[in-house]
C-alpha cells in the first residue's frame, strides 16, 4: 500500500482551538486548560484512505500576533490548510479572511483550503450564522465545516475530506497522480452539519 | 470513503517509524542487527519523566547570535534560551570562533563549525540518562567532555544603512555532538529564517527541538522544525561501518521532509581533492596522532578538511584534540604554538596568515587553495615539497619531511584520477574514498583487536565467590610476535613497514584511547559475567552454612554489585539484574526481624 505524506498547517485567531482540534484527531482527547502554542507544534497521524496510507504531518500554529511572521514556514509546501475560527467570535472570522487572502498570495498554488468553524457546542453565545461562513466558504471554493473539539463533532471529516481532495484526481486518466484540487475546486457536496 | 483503523496507525512523533520502509526512507540490513539488551534489559529511562528543556539539553546547549558591535567588535547578542549558561570565557571564545578571521572576503553565506574547550565543569543533571543513549553510539559519535562543538552560520552582505556598510552576522548552535551534516542541515533550515524574523523564530525553533525525541543510536528519527521534518537515523557501534544509511525517496519535498543518509560523515573527496595524491600519508599521520595543520583560505575548508581527517581513521576515534577551526585569540593559543616543545598532538585549522609564521616549526603543514607565499614558506622551512605536488597547482599541497611507513598504495590514486577524468560524480568518489580508508583503518586495527581479545581471563577462571579475574595485561613484544601470523598482511595488499608503524602507534595517543576504551569494556564484560554466575547461585542454601553476620557483609556486598551495575551499565544478560533483587530479598528475608528493617532501609529499588 501506498503511502503519502500530507503536510497540512492549522491557522486562525489565538484560542479559537487549533491545538484542540489535532489533539482531538490524533489522541482522542480534550484538555479545556491547554496552553498557547509557541511557534508551532507538529503532530502526526496516519489513516487509510481507499488504497493508500496518508500521513498527515500537522503544524499546528500559534495564533499569537508575535509568530504571524512564521506562518509561511508552516503553509510552504503544505498539501492542505485547515483555517479555524470560533463561531463565537466573530473578529476570529474576519481574521480568517486575512488567512485566506495571504493563502491565494504567498501559499502553494495547489493548496486545499479548508474552513473548521470551531466550538459549535456554543451556539448559544454564536456570533458568526452558519449561513455566512458557509457562503463565504463556497465563494473561494473551500472545505467548510462546523466543528467542536471538545464533543468531537466532525474533526475526522474535515481531514477525511482532506484526503478526499488529495487522491489521485483520475486513476484512469493514467499518469499525472496525486496532484490534488487547486484552491478553485468545487465545493463539496459532503458538508456535515452539526448541533 | 472508508477511514480505516486510525487508532492503530496513529503514530506519536517519538515512534520509531516502522511505516516508513514502505516508501519514504529505508534501512539497510544493518538496521535489522538487534541491539544487545538494556542494562538487565528492563530499565530503559523513561523519555516522558523528563522536563522541560530536557529534550533540548540532549541535543544542544544553547544557541548564540553573535553580531559586530563597532565599538566593542564581536559580541554574544542572545543566547537562547536564556537560562542556559556560558563562562565569559567560553563567550569570549564564541566570539571569536563565530567569525571569519581575516579577511577572506566570506561574502553571502558560509558555513563551518569549530570546536574548543569547556571553561566550568558544569554537570548535567540528565548526565545519567545521556549517558545510556550514549552507550550504543560508535566510539568517534560519542558526546564530547570537555568540549563543546559550535556550528556556525554566517551572514554577510552590503547594507548601505550600516556604519560598516555590511550586515555581519552569525548564527551558532553549541553542542557537545559531534553530528556535523546534521547540525549543519538544521542550521540551513533555521538561520535565513531567523536572520528575516529574529526571535520569535528562535522561540519556535527550540520549543521544536525541545519535543523532539533524544539522539538515541539505531533509531529512526523524526525531527520536527520549523515547518519542515527532518528524518534521521544516528548509527549505533552494532552497525557494520559504512552500511547503515538512509535513503530519501525520489518522489518527497524537501518543503515537507527531508532525509538525511548521514549526520556526521563530511565529503572526503571533495576535502581532501587538492591533496589527493597523499592521502595515504594522510591516515598514517592522523592514526599516528602527529601534530598537523591545515592552512585554508576560508573557515568553511579549515573545518572541512580537519573533520575530514580526523575521520579517515573511523571506527577508531581520533584522541587528541582537533580545532577545525582555531584562532589567534584561542585560549589555548599560547600553549599550541609555543617553541619551547615540540609541538602537540593536535590538529588545527586556520585561515589567518600569521599562522603562516607562528606555526613555521610544526613538522607537517597541509595547504588548501591558494594562500600567498607558499613557495616562499616552504623554502624557509627547509621541508621537502612532496614529488607529486607539482601535477597539481603549485601552491596547495602537504609540507612534511615525514616518511610514510606504508608503500604508496597506486591504486586508489588511479582509480580517484579515472574518476576524474570521468567525471564521476564526487558522491561516489567519496564512497570509494571512504571504503578505502575504513579497509586500511580494518587492516590496520583487526591484528589489535584480535591481540587484545586474547587477554581475556577463560570463562571457567571466573568463580562467583572470588573477585572477577583481571585482564592479562598488553605486552607489546607478545603482540609484534602475533603480527607474523595473524598481520594486517592477511586483510591488505600494501607492503611496507607495518612493524614500525605499529611501534610508533603503541606510543600514539590514539592507541591510549583506544585501549582504555577496549579494556574498560572488557573489564565491564568480566564484572557482567561475574555478576551472571553470581546470579545463578543457591544463595539460600549458602547462607545456611553461615553465620548472621557473613549473610548481612553478603547482603551489603550483593546491594553493592546491583549498584555498580546500575551505575556503569555493566552489560549483563536480560532479567539477571531482577533475578540480584530477588536473591537480596530472599536474604534478607531469611534474617531476624530487625535486620530485616535495617537492610530493606537503604532500599533498592
Amino acid at each position: 500500500m501506498a503511502l503519502r505524506e500530507l503536510k497540512v498547517c492549522l491557522l486562525g485567531d489565538t484560542g479559537v482551538g487549533k491545538s484542540s482540534i489535532v489533539w482531538r484527531f490524533v489522541e482522542d482527547s480534550f484538555d479545556p486548560n491547554i496552553n498557547p502554542t509557541i511557534g508551532a507544534s507538529f503532530m502526526t497521524k496516519t489513516v487509510q484512505y481507499q488504497n493508500e496510507l496518508h500521513k498527515f504531518l500537522i503544524w499546528d500554529t500559534a495564533g499569537q500576533e508575535r509568530f504571524r511572521a512564521l506562518a509561511p514556514m508552516y503553509y510552504r509546501g503544505s498539501a492542505a490548510a485547515i483555517i479555524v475560527y470560533d463561531i463565537t467570535k466573530e473578529e476570529s472570522f474576519q481574521t480568517l479572511k486575512n488567512w485566506v487572502k495571504e493563502l491565494r498570495q504567498h501559499g502553494p498554488p495547489n493548496i486545499v483550503v479548508a474552513i473548521a468553524g470551531n466550538k459549535c457546542d456554543l451556539s448559544d453565545a454564536r456570533e458568526v450564522p452558519e449561513k455566512d461562513a458557509k457562503d463565504y466558504a463556497d465563494s473561494i471554493h473551500a472545505i467548510f465545516v462546523e466543528t467542536s473539539a471538545k464533543n468531537a463533532i466532525n474533526i475526522n471529516e474535515v481531514f477525511i475530506e482532506i484526503s478526499e481532495c488529495r487522491i489521485p484526481v483520475a486513476d484512469a486518466a493514467g499518469g499525472t497522480s496525486g496532484k490534488g484540487f487547486k484552491l478553485g475546486r468545487q465545493a463539496s457536496e459532503s458538508r456535515r452539519t452539526c448541533c | 470513503m472508508a477511514l480505516q483503523g486510525p487508532e492503530e496507525l496513529g503514530e506519536q512523533v517519538e515512534e520509531p517509524e516502522d511505516l516508513d520502509d514502505q516508501d519514504a526512507s529505508s534501512i539497510s540490513p544493518a538496521e535489522e542487527i538487534t541491539l544487545p539488551p538494556g542494562p538487565g534489559g528492563d530499565e530503559e529511562p523513561e523519555e516522558a519523566l523528563l522536563l522541560p528543556w530536557d529534550r533540548f539539553s540532549a541535543w544542544l546547549h544553547c544557541i548564540c547570535v553573535v553580531g559586530f558591535d563597532l565599538e566593542l567588535g564581536q559580541a554574544v547578542e542572545v543566547i537562547y534560551p536564556h537560562h542556559s549558561k556560558l563562562s565569559e570565557k567560553e563567550k569570549t571564545s564564541i566570539c571569536y570562533l563565530s567569525f571569519p578571521d581575516s579577511n577572506s572576503g566570506c561574502l553571502g553565506d558560509t558555513q563551518f563549525c569549530f570546536r574548543f574547550r569547556q571553561g566550568s565543569n558544569r554537570k548535567s543533571s540528565l548526565g545519567c540518562f545521556l549517558e545510556t543513549t550514549d552507550r550504543d553510539a560508535p566510539p568517534c559519535l560519542k558526546r564530547e567532555q570537555g568540549h563543546y562543538y559550535g556550528y556556525v552560520y554566517f551572514r554577510q552582505v552590503r547594507d548601505k544603512s550600516l556604519k560598516r556598510g555590511y550586515f555581519q552576522k552569525s548564527l551558532v548552535l553549541i553542542s557537545k555532538l559531534p553530528y556535523v551534516t546534521f547540525f549543519h542541515s538544521l542550521l540551513k533550515i533555521m538561520a535565513p529564517e531567523y536572520f528575516e524574523k529574529q526571535e520569535p523564530c528562535l522561540e519556535a525553533a527550540c520549543n521544536d527541538i525541545d519535543r523532539w525525541p533524544t539522539p538515541h543510536p539505531g533509531r529512526i528519527l523524526t525531527l520536527p522544525i520549523m515547518g519542515v521534518v527532518i528524518k534521521v537515523r544516528i548509527p549505533t557501534c552494532y552497525d557494520k561501518p559504512g552500511t547503515s544509511q538512509l535513503v530519501q525517496s525520489a518522489q518527497s519535498d524537501s518543503l515537507v521532509s527531508i532525509v538525511l543518509p548521514t549526520i556526521h560523515e563530511v565529503d572526503l573527496f571533495r576535502c581532501f581533492y587538492p591533496v589527493f595524491f597523499h592521502i595515504q600519508m594522510l591516515w598514517e599521520l592522523v592514526l599516528l596522532g602527529e601534530a598537523l595543520v591545515v592552512m585554508a583560505p576560508s573557515p568553511a575548508e579549515s573545518s572541512d578538511t580537519v573533520l575530514a581527517l580526523v575521520s579517515c581513521i573511523s571506527p577508531l576515534r581520533y584522541c587528541s584534540d582537533f580545532r577545525p577551526y582555531f584562532t589567534i585569540h584561542d585560549s589555548e593559543f599560547k600553549e599550541y604554538t609555543t617553541r619551547t616543545q615540540a609541538p602537540p598532538s593536535v590538529i588545527l585549522g586556520v585561515t589567518n596568515p600569521f599562522f603562516a609564521k607562528t606555526l613555521q616549526h610544526w613538522p607537517h603543514i597541509i595547504r588548501i587553495g591558494d594562500m600567498k607565499q607558499a613557495g616562499e614558506m616552504a623554502k624557509q622551512m627547509k621541508v621537502k615539497k612532496l614529488k607529486n605536488l607539482k601535477t597539481l597547482d603549485s601552491k596547495p599541497g602537504v609540507y612534511t619531511a615525514y616518511k610514510p611507513y606504508l608503500n604508496k598504495d597506486e591504486e586508489i590514486i588511479k582509480q580517484l584520477q579515472k574518476g576524474v577524468q570521468q567525471k564521476r560524480p564526487s558522491a561516489a568518489q567519496n564512497a570509494i574514498l571512504r571504503r578505502y580508508f575504513l579497509e586500511l583503518t580494518q587492516s590496520f586495527i583487526i591484528p589489535l583487536e584480535r591481540y587484545v581479545a586474547s587477554l581475556m581471563p577463560l570463562q571457567k577462571s571466573i568463580s562467583p565467590w572470588k573477585s572477577p579475574p583481571q585482564l592479562r595485561p598488553f605486552i607489546q613484544q607478545d603482540f609484534m610476535k602475533t603480527l607474523e601470523k595473524a598481520g594486517p598482511q592477511l586483510t591488505s595488499r600494501l607492503k611496507g613497514d607495518w612493524i614500525g608503524l605499529y611501534r610508533h602507534f603503541l606510543k600514539s595517543p590514539n592507541f591510549d584511547g583506544w585501549f582504555r576504551n577496549r579494556r574498560r569494556e572488557m573489564t565491564q564484560k568480566l564484572e557482567a559475567l561475574h555478576l551472571e554466575a553470581l546470579c545463578e547461585e543457591d544463595l539460600q542454601q549458602r547462607i545456611q552454612r553461615h553465620t548472621e553476620v557473613e549473610t548481612v557483609d553478603l547482603v551489603l556486598k550483593l546491594k553493592d554489585k546491583l549498584t555498580q551495575a546500575e551505575r556503569e551499565q555493566l552489560p549483563v544478560r536480560p532479567g539477571t539484574l531482577a533475578k540480584l533483587r530477588a536473591h537480596i530479598e530472599a536474604v534478607i528475608l531469611a534474617l531476624p526481624e530487625d535486620l530485616q528493617g535495617i537492610l530493606h532501609k537503604p532500599s533498592s529499588p
